[in-house]
């Protein structure tokens, strides 16, 4: 009995010291979300789960993030939230006070980013999103949230420019938008530019999320003969709003559609229906966005597309932004306390293959909008910060003169 | 109720009031989420456990309540318990309201008229204004899970003696008689209408609370999310899994069907959607009497049990 | 004047697709007593068929209902006979516990088939239309309008006319003396359901030509047909017809004067109101 117990501490013993002589090694820093990877949501959401594992292994490849004098990994922390706002809220909480992460990256979806955002605050860990461009979500003077696209009121900002030096001029605009956060911040901040363009505004017309009849709308829209047509909504609801337009034998002289166009998912499914549309995103993959892992925005694009299968649109690159901005943050701040990386996040600015990384005093990054075009089976970039970028086709012909 | 099983029941009152002393964060929020769900299920148990009348749209007195508190404490800057009154007083216009046309319904038509009229108030609350129409409203954050907590599981107590009232009280029994048999109920001198209406309005009352809690406490409510129809379904299977129509049979069916989806939402998310829905295919086809029902046969019949189950429902 | 007209033309054949949809739940409903909370997801699952019939295959869609009808009708049946056959004689609520978690297992599954891509139906001829003076008439909703005419005829004539369509109304009305009569219940059950969810296949088909497929769609859809098969009447299959052109009209008014934002409380409110009011529908008895 007594040789037992001897033994047994003996080993014991060593057993200690060999473990107090394993090195330690640098914890890896973990990144938590909730993301959309199931529900009818999800067909967006998933381009964030890729955005992030793709960024988070590159910044790793390359090392990892400098912690003061040591090199730490980064990890991504995913719970999928079926679509649900309820459930992206507890698993937030669940991220926040029992895994314990480091800091927070965010959900796809304005309305998911106002509830999110609310525990982010409440536990003071940053979260930076790039899924929700509502200026709701900016407007509450949180400090702990950070938005990676640009406000939902300037959307159509450059579309409206353009429209004014357009040859027939347009005169009368329908205005249609979804009753969600972001559409109707959208609709709101239209709203002033087009009065101030002097575009008549023929129809200003909110529409049920999720609807899926747009003949009603439609064909009021043909009867006023509105020259523009601008949709605020999901693409779902545009999808259906295109392929009505040609059953109805709708053709503006042009339409612009706030989500949609920038996306190959949704271009296939459309078709050569698609052609004429316009739209916009704030980020095109060009080889003059320089970036510190990636190269530079072109390089991003092909090497995304070679493990993904698709081609990224903004949603991918924005939820790549997010976690370039964090591991900078996390840098320049030299440690991964919530309160100082938060301070870090605030002040940064940085190129990167999404453009210029700033964040406003309100958290939200400003960046312009291109105008684009579906021309042919090509996304072109007509229309930028300097004008005209390619000629585009305008006006739109009727149906079935195409 | 021998002394035995009311020692139980305070028992385990006082290890769950004192959960927030040794439990994290997280089992606090999912203690929440549980207690307010068997809140649910205990209010949908008192139409469609007691009185038969299977509602499917209690989720429109949870959206009234949460949107009680709501609107009183954002747009009109009332302290919580008055919007708390505000959500009940609705719930029982409401209740009264639309309860006497509805509840001359039966069976599937009574389900589906409750169903739409929870669909209805969802559009029109998505078109008011005062109510932030489709986006919904923030509520002011207060960071005290342990008082959500208490409250919830307060509110789960007193519905539960409401119900063990009614299990001894002249109400009660007329709503059994009306469950069992109207017409004879009606003839016998019950006034089935005022009897349907009210326990309707209790069931409401009971609901609205748990969504103006559930609304403090989420900070954010919208249309979609205050009038959840899943929740429906959710609080039905939790109330008839545990056992419809009786006292502790739907606190039992929720605490442990929360138990399994938390579990599956955590750990497998993948399938958690998947997994709820073969369990409620399972349930529904194995036992459809609930566990309180399982338990009481299964002394006497065994593995038995199930298959006399599928043996009485099929054809 | 121009406008109304054709807001109602848009409300006539919007109709028409809604009675297609909800056929298959009004015969199951009516004739059997189930209700089918999962009937969207059957939907949806007939539009997968005839998407990957028109991707793969190259079967035009209106073609191919037949076909995909078919397949669809066999999986009904097997699901009656082996799962829903099994709670026929249960409490009430219990189909439609059952039916829901159904649908939640067949979105599961159908997302994970066949992943969140939003899909359309696109055969050449989907957008075109028809030209009235003024009015335009699309051609793919008035292709399905004759479907949902026919349909609806061919299954008032089957259920009064044919022997296999009155056993069916009669092991419906009485178990037990239809038994006597040598009827295999359990067969005619199948049956009939198969035959449910092969119109709610057909309805898919006609659906994904006319509006985009994802796997969540089922939902929202068998809350519409509810309404339609309620706001018709269970009795008769062309009351179906009756309540969907009665809501495809109404929620298309509603959008041109009240605004675009109502047209769910139209549709519900008006199903509520039915309840109320004349809970067999407009072309039921009354009771």
């Amino acid at each position: 009995m007594a040789r037992t117990a001897l033994r047994a501490s003996g080993a014991l013993f060593a057993l200690a010291l060999a473990l107090s002589a394993t090195p330690t090694f640098a914890q890896d820093i973990v990144l938590g979300a909730s993301v959309q990877l199931t529900g009818p949501v999800a067909n967006t959401g998933r381009y964030y789960k890729d955005a992030y594992d793709f960024a988070i292994d590159k910044i790793n490849a390359a090392g990892g993030v400098k912690v003061g004098n040591t090199k730490r990994k980064l990890a991504l922390k995913l719970y999928d939230n079926q679509s649900d706002v309820n459930l992206s809220v507890r698993q937030y909480t669940q991220l926040v006070s029992q895994d314990k992460v480091n800091l927070l990256l965010g959900p796809f979806a304005s309305n998911f980013a106002l509830a999110d955002s609310a525990v982010s605050e409440k536990y003071r860990v940053p979260m930076v999103q790039g899924g929700g461009a509502s200026d709701q979500i900016f407007s509450r003077k949180f400090k702990y949230i950070f938005g990676t696209l640009a406000p939902a009121s300037n959307y159509f900002a450059s579309t409206i420019d353009m429209l004014k030096q357009l040859e027939p001029a347009p005169k009368s605009v329908a205005l249609l938008y979804a009753d969600d956060a972001f559409d109707v911040s959208v609709a709101q901040g239209t709203r002033p530019l087009l009065q101030e363009a002097g575009l008549k505004i023929a129809i200003d017309a909110r529409y049920s999320s999720n609807a899926s009849d747009f003949n009603s709308l439609l064909s009021q829209i043909k009867s006023v003969n509105a020259d523009v047509v601008l949709v605020a909504g999901h693409e779902t609801e545009i999808l259906n709003f295109v392929r009505q337009a040609k059953s109805l034998a709708v053709a503006p002289k042009m339409y612009s559609f706030t989500v949609g166009v920038p996306s190959e998912d949704f271009r296939k499914a459309l078709g050569k229906d698609a052609d004429y549309a316009f739209g916009m995103t704030a980020w095109l993959p060009n080889a003059n966005l320089k970036d510190r892992w990636f190269g530079d925005a072109a390089q991003f694009a092909t090497a995304y597309k070679a493990k993904y299968g698709y081609d990224p649109d903004y949603h991918a690159a924005s939820g790549v932004a997010d976690v370039e901005a964090v591991a900078q943050a996390i840098e320049n701040a030299g440690s991964v306390e919530p309160q100082k990386v938060r301070d870090a996040l605030a002040k940064l600015n940085f190129p990167s293959l999404y453009g210029t990384i700033a964040f406003a005093a309100n958290g939200q990054i400003d960046l312009p909008q291109v105008v684009i075009q579906v021309q042919g089976d090509k996304l072109v970039a007509v229309y930028g910060g300097k004008g005209f970028i390619v000629k585009p086709n305008y006006p739109m012909p009727a149906w079935n003169a195409r | 109720m021998s002394a035995f099983r009311i020692g139980l029941a305070i028992v385990a009152v006082a290890a769950l009031a004192a959960l927030p002393l040794y439990g994290s964060d997280v089992v606090i929020q999912f203690g929440i989420n549980t207690l307010l769900l068997a809140v649910l299920a205990q209010g949908w148990n008192i139409i469609g456990g007691y009185a038969g009348y299977a509602s499917f749209g209690n989720s429109a007195f949870y959206g009234l309540g949460s949107y009680g508190v709501g609107i009183a404490m954002v747009q009109w800057g009332l302290p919580f318990p008055v919007g708390m009154i505000f959500g009940v007083v609705l719930a029982v216009v409401f209740a009264f309201c639309l309860g006497i046309p509805v509840l001359r319904l039966r069976g599937h038509y009574f389900a589906i008229a409750t169903l739409a009229l929870a669909q209805v108030m969802s559009a029109i609350v998505s078109n008011v204004s005062l109510a932030g129409q489709n986006i919904g409203l923030v509520l002011p954050p207060l960071n005290n899970d342990r008082l959500f907590y208490e409250l919830s599981l307060g509110l789960l107590v007193i519905a539960t003696l409401t119900i063990f009232w009614l299990t001894r009280s002249r109400f009660g029994f007329g709503l059994i008689a009306i469950r069992e048999n109207e017409e004879g109920a009606a003839v016998m001198g019950v006034n089935t209408t005022l009897y349907k209406v009210l326990a309707f309005a209790l069931s409401g009352v009971f609901t609205a609370l748990a969504g103006g809690i559930h609304a403090y406490w989420i900070t954010f409510l919208d249309p979609e999310s205050a009038f959840d129809i899943s929740l429906n379904v959710k609080m039905i299977i939790m109330a008839v899994f545990g056992g419809p129509g009786t006292v502790f049979g739907p606190v039992v069916g929720a605490f442990a069907l929360s138990a399994v989806s938390e579990v599956l939402s955590s750990e497998a998310t993948n399938v958690a959607g998947l997994f709820f829905g073969v369990v409620v295919v399972a349930a529904v086809v194995l036992m459809p009497r609930g566990i309180a029902d399982v338990i009481r046969r299964f002394r006497t019949s065994g593995w038995h049990y199930f298959i006399e189950n599928l043996r009485a429902h099929r054809i | 004047m121009d406008l109304l007209a054709q807001v109602l033309i848009n409300g006539v054949l919007l109709g028409g697709l809604y009675a297609v949809m909800a056929l298959g739940l009004a015969l199951v409903w009516g004739v059997l007593n189930i209700v089918n909370l999962a009937h969207g997801a059957f939907i949806m699952l007939g539009a997968y068929l005839a998407w990957h019939l028109y991707t793969y295959l190259g079967i035009d869609p209106f073609l191919g209902l037949p076909l995909t009808a078919i397949v669809m009708f066999c999986v009904g049946y097997a699901l009656q006979r082996g799962l829903l056959n099994l709670i026929v004689r249960a409490p009430m609520f219990n189909t439609l516990l059952i039916t829901f978690g159904l649908e939640v297992v067949l979105t599961y599954l159908a997302q994970l088939a066949f992943s969140a891509d939003f899909r359309t139906i696109n055969p050449p001829y989907a957008g075109n239309s028809i030209a009235l003076g003024p009015l335009v008439v699309p051609l793919a909703r008035l292709m399905a309008f004759g479907v949902a005419a026919a349909l609806t005829v061919g299954m008032w004539l089957f259920l009064l006319r044919t022997t296999l369509g009155r056993a069916i109304r009669a092991t419906a009305q009485n178990l037990v003396a239809a038994r006597l009569y040598g009827v295999a219940p359990r067969h005619l059950y199948a049956v009939t359901f198969g035959i449910g969810i092969g119109l709610a296949g057909a309805a898919g088909s006609l659906y994904g030509t006319v509006s985009q497929i994802n796997p969540y769609i089922g939902a929202t859809l068998t809350a519409k047909c509810f309404a339609i098969a309620i706001i018709g009447g269970l009795d008769n299959p062309l009351g179906v017809l009756v309540g969907g052109l009665v809501l495809g009209i109404i929620e298309s008014l509603t959008v041109l004067y009240i605004g675009a934002t109502y047209d769910d409380v139209a549709s519900f409110g008006v199903l509520v109101l039915v309840l109320i009011v004349r809970p067999t529908g407009l072309l039921g008895k009354t009771a």
